[in-house]
């Protein structure tokens, strides 16, 4: 149960928001099993903002962004005077990101990083990390064993 | 006492290099007062004067203390500067004293850039939302670094996240030009390079995710080298563009840039993307001059990239390219011109993948576990009052476009078509590597420029990165070092030249540009500001 409900905080986090305890303990952080959790949880990444475009990447079909929608999405805050300066300068830069509508990139493979030697990965075992105190002291609203959020369940 | 750590051809002799009133532009390889001596690694000046006796790391450390204390209110280069300075040196000292083996960084004074873990030391990004945050851990680059003897002086200010070219986005200050105060260090390493370029410490940290150490090397005229992808672990490096983050290397020559990257190189458990492929002894390729042959390059092939010395380019900055490429041919290299039919293209591709990547990493910035935090009555204001407060200008437009181009019915116009465009731009960089042993281009399209400049204009300024971004697409290595100067400020701005090797071969980008560095007559790279420093 901790377990899920610290992946839940972590899960919450900008992107995308969920229901979550408002109080968590810590004591869970290394669990193995939150990784699999956490992906499921990725895999909601991706929002829609505006009506999507047709799939033949016309740059004239695509929607300029909404910039109020798109904080919402993000979870960040903007005053209207931010909202109208980034809506100025985001429509310049997805104009010129336009450019690469007119690319020919058929049958090329995408690359999502440069090259690499694979095997990597260290054993999926759970560690302890010693200075955990200063975790702790780095927490804002911190109780007992508790990460403090404001209250969202029972609510009215 | 700091004579014994300058290189010879520092304060004392600047005098001789002034170019003030020039109206031409001034060429370091042109140049003919030749009497000022190459340059010498900073790192092993210091460990042989330990070795020798000849001074303490205690002395050491409070000559660049008294520096720091001298320039930083002008410069402010640093967020934090260590307290622990002088002890970490006496450590150094007693080990002397001891007999003890000693690190190959040992007394080594470093800068890192605050977006790398430090263990108990202020780690803020430069972002108010990581104000007062001191990490549980240090970083790996940081770790070995401490391990090896090497002293961490402080935390160099940078572009919050290092979203910027300049350093003007730092939430807490803006790092001056050493070699012209009214102007940008570059960034987003700005703090890293000029705090090199002033001699407030010997080495430094940066990190590269677009050109953020090799243009502000260049417009700071220091040596700034961007690893391979996958040479250092980015463990404790604050993540912006994963696929695209490296840590690099500042020094004031190209043997300190290359000894702090053997230092910090190599596999690393807690990065899946670090490399286990060996790392080599750079150091053997820093002969002295008295070892090099007539042609100590004979027969190293060179492409000059032809797409950088197009429309855009500022003539200074072309000429001292073209002079650099004819140093290196005096040197014995063979020079071809290639054509990077994509180079165009990666500006975009990169600034999308950078922005998308950033609105994921930075999701985990949400005022709950680390962090300033606006408390809220819910949940999800508490999220977005932190980050709408927390969070610079750049960095949230960085995320929010980031937002959009991953949004459902953008994602594959935007992302995955920037992805292809990698996909191209790493084909091209393969097959002009395929015919030439290193390519070289300018490091940015113009020297330093002045405060403010470009600061409202996105635009400009990301066009500013033209010459750096294919390199992270493609996960190269590359090195910029000072190659010449072009009239402005007091005594002229350095230009650096960046040259790109072959993934994992930094080796040979080493051995070519020290020899390139240790030829090159005439001028010294020390900024004038340092003239009325002792």
């Amino acid at each position: 149960m901790a377990t899920r409900a610290l992946l839940a905080v972590i899960s919450a986090s900008p992107n995308r928001c969920f229901i979550s305890p408002s109080r968590i303990k810590i004591q869970s952080l290394t669990s193995s099993s939150s990784s699999h959790y956490y992906q499921r949880r990725q895999s909601r990444k991706i929002h829609r903002i505006a009506p999507s475009y047709s799939s033949d990447s016309d740059s004239s079909v695509l929607q300029p962004p909404d910039v109020s929608r798109l904080a919402q999405t993000a979870r960040i805050s903007l005053t209207p005077d931010e909202i109208e300066e980034c809506e100025t300068k985001i429509r310049r830069v997805i104009d010129w990101f336009g450019q690469l509508q007119q690319v020919d990139v058929n049958s090329v493979e995408p690359a999502i990083r440069a090259e690499m030697d694979g095997g990597n990965l260290r054993e999926d075992a759970p560690e302890t990390f010693e200075n955990r105190d200063s975790i702790r002291a780095s927490i804002p609203s911190f109780e007992e064993a508790y990460l403090k959020v404001p209250k969202i369940l029972n609510k009215e | 006492m700091l004579s014994t750590l300058q290189p010879p051809r520092s304060l004392s002799l600047l005098p001789l290099r002034r170019f003030r009133n020039s109206k031409t532009i001034v060429s370091a390889a042109s140049s003919t007062t030749s009497v000022i001596s190459p340059p010498q690694s900073q790192i092993l000046t210091t460990r042989r004067s330990l070795l020798s006796g000849e001074t303490t790391a205690v002395e050491i450390a409070k000559s660049y203390l008294s520096r720091i204390r001298l320039t930083e209110p002008q410069l402010k280069c640093f967020l934090h500067v260590s307290e622990n300075v002088l002890k970490d040196a006496q450590e150094i000292d007693q080990r002397i004293a001891k007999g003890e083996e000693l690190g190959p960084l040992a007394g080594v004074l470093i800068g890192v850039k605050d977006n790398i873990c430090t263990q108990g030391m202020p780690s803020t990004a430069a972002s108010r939302i990581l104000e007062h945050y001191r990490p549980p851990f240090d970083a790996t680059a940081v770790r070995k670094i401490k391990e090896l003897g090497g002293i961490v002086v402080g935390k160099t200010n940078m572009d919050e996240f290092g979203m910027g070219s300049t350093t003007e986005a730092s939430a807490f200050q803006v790092t001056v030009n050493p070699w012209d105060l009214s102007r940008v260090p570059g960034g987003s390493s700005g703090g890293s390079a000029a705090a090199v370029a002033a001699r407030q410490c010997m080495v430094s940290l940066g990190s590269d995710t677009g050109g953020s150490v090799r243009q502000p090397a260049s417009f700071c005229g220091v040596v700034g080298l961007k690893p391979t992808y996958g040479r250092v672990s980015r463990f404790g490096l604050m993540a912006y563009a994963s696929s695209l983050d490296v840590i690099g290397c500042f020094g004031s020559t190209v043997a300190d840039a290359g000894m702090l990257l053997h230092a910090i190189s190599g596999y690393d458990r807690f990065d899946s993307t670090s490399s286990k492929q060996d790392v080599p002894e750079f150091q053997s390729q820093f002969l002295s001059m008295d070892h090099f042959e007539s042609k100590p390059l004979n027969g190293v092939k060179v492409g000059i990239i032809r797409e950088t010395l197009e429309d855009g380019v500022d003539s200074g900055v072309r000429s001292a390219t073209q002079e650099a490429a004819s140093h290196l041919e005096a040197l014995g290299c063979v020079l071809t011109e290639v054509s990077l039919p994509s180079f165009s293209l990666g500006l975009p591709a990169y600034y999308v993948i950078a922005s998308s990547e950033s609105s994921s990493n930075l999701s985990r910035y949400d005022g709950v576990r680390y962090g300033n935090q606006v408390m809220a009555e819910e949940l999800n204001k508490l999220y977005e009052c932190s980050r709408g407060e927390g969070f610079g200008g750049e960095v949230k437009m960085r995320i929010l476009m980031g937002t959009y181009a991953l949004s459902a019915g953008y994602y594959d116009a935007y992302y995955k078509r920037a992805q292809q465009v990698r996909t191209l731009i790493r084909k091209d960089f393969k097959a002009a590597l395929e015919q030439n042993d290193i390519l070289i281009s300018p490091a940015a399209p113009s020297a330093a420029y002045k405060i403010g400049e470009k600061k409202d204009d996105p635009l400009a300024m990301y066009a500013g990165d033209i010459m750096t971004v294919n390199v992270n697409l493609a996960g190269l290595p590359a090195m910029v070092l000072p190659c010449g100067l072009v009239e402005g400020g007091p005594s002229g701005l350095p230009v650096g030249l960046q040259m790109i090797g072959a993934a994992f071969d930094e080796e040979k980008l080493l051995k070519v540009g020290h020899i390139f560095e240790q030829t090159l007559k005439g001028s010294s790279f020390v900024p004038p500001l340092l003239a009325n420093v002792p």
